[in-house]
């Protein structure tokens, strides 16, 4: 787990370190030969970038995997001995997924701080479960993100949200994504409720809204 | 207006009685994705679904018919047209469709292309309800006659532009009832009309 989680951040910021490159730079205000010059260094450095995130990619991707989307539900999980590691796979690539959908591809997720937040509850309480994901920060770099269909600061517990929803649904192999999806424009639709919910980390209102949707996914 | 459960290929499969799947997102937004390619090419045109416009409609509906569901199981039958008559009143709302290019195969004169996505919605919602009152009631539904009259539509439209609830009255007309039109979109106001 530590390598991969560690292969998962090098990606995760050798791409936000290409995009931060390109969008603090600016060659237009810049006067000759200085901009024609800084142009070539902007080309290289974009192309070396570029090369790194390919390589990173390709390893972390040998490593790490593709998994699909697991289809457990939170009950599935109960007090199973790799509980935590089922937990923090399934929370990886649903999040990703949903961040994805969301329009904020680029954020990070530790599957290492889902796997915390499972340990730490010792229960399947989906309402607790969201608190300690927030507070485990398995969602990371959402400040960056301008094109999210949420705003910066409701990213991540709509997207925390979303999958614990999707966990909470009763749904085939075959509707697992579709669920996904259903969950994460659910969490979209709820995103003040949810926002103001977690802002005050009040489980009873975080719960009140699972019992609420979950069948409705 | 011609049979309401010809797209009836457009009602997704699903183990569960369709009264339970409606209220799910993800048969719901299938639902309507289907209908809006059925009704594309029946009517000759494309029609686009935001579907986060669609969930936010989703959720509203929800809530309206969690509010105004009766306790008296007696009611179920006529709550299951009034559900029917609020999520137009949603949709109509925040109208989740576009009809990205101009009807070609429907009538100019006909409400397809006066109001191609007021008719769409229109038809979805009588579509969805046909299948679950069959399912559920073994009824078929019918339709008001009177609705092919245009006349009928552009009223809708609007009005429906100054209050939305009026949308809500005019499924109820469409499926052969006569709303309150004081409070289309009351359920407890289409009650104490029908007792008095």
């Amino acid at each position: 787990m530590p390598l991969r989680e560690a292969l998962r951040g090098l990606r995760f910021m050798l791409r936000r370190g290409g995009e931060t490159l390109a969008e603090t730079i600016s060659i237009e205000g810049l006067p000759q030969p200085a901009a024609d010059l800084a142009g070539v260094v902007l080309r290289e450095m974009g192309g070396l970038v570029r090369n790194m995130d390919e390589i990173a990619s390709d390893i972390a991707k040998t490593i790490i995997g593709s998994p699909n989307q697991p289809s457990l539900t939170l009950d599935d999980l109960g007090a199973d001995a790799t509980a935590d590691v089922q937990f923090g796979a399934a929370v990886y690539v649903a999040l990703r997924s949903v961040l994805r959908r969301l329009g904020a591809p680029g954020v990070f997720v530790s599957e290492a701080a889902a796997r915390r937040a499972w340990q730490q509850n010792q229960m399947t309480d989906a309402a607790t479960l969201m608190i300690r994901l927030l507070n485990e920060r398995v969602v990371r770099g959402t400040t960056a993100q301008e094109a999210a269909r949420v705003s910066g600061s409701a990213l991540e517990p709509v997207a925390i949200f979303a999958v614990l929803l999707w966990l909470q649904s009763t749904r085939s192999e075959d509707e697992n994504e579709a669920a996904l999806d259903a969950a994460t424009d659910l969490a979209v639709a709820l995103a003040p409720q949810v926002a103001t919910a977690c802002a005050a980390r009040g489980a009873d209102a975080i719960g009140v809204l699972f019992a609420r949707y979950a069948a409705h996914v | 207006m011609s049979d309401p459960t010809r797209h009836r290929d457009a009602i997704p499969a699903t183990n569960e009685p369709l009264r339970i799947a409606v209220r799910r997102l993800r048969w719901f937004k299938q639902a309507f994705l289907r209908h809006a390619e059925a009704y594309g090419r029946e009517l000759g045109c494309t029609f686009e679904v935001d579907e986060a416009r669609l969930a936010a409609v989703f959720v509203r509906w929800l809530q309206a018919i969690e509010r105004q569901k009766p306790a008296d199981k007696t009611q179920r039958r006529a709550f299951f047209e009034f559900a029917a008559a609020l999520m137009l009143r949603e949709l109509v709302a925040d109208m989740p469709v576009k009809a990205l290019t101009p009807v070609t195969l429907a009538k100019p004169d006909s409400a397809a292309s006066f109001w191609p996505e007021g008719y769409f919605c229109t038809m979805f919602c009588v579509s969805v309800h046909a299948a679950a009152m069959e399912q559920e009631f073994h009824t078929a539904t019918e339709v008001d006659p009177a609705i092919d009259d245009l006349r009928h539509w552009w009223s809708f439209k609007e009005n429906a532009g100054q209050d939305v609830s009026f949308s809500a009255g005019f499924l109820q007309k469409v499926l052969g009832s006569e709303p309150n039109w004081m409070f289309p979109d009351v359920f407890r106001a289409r009650l104490s009309r029908e007792l008095d």
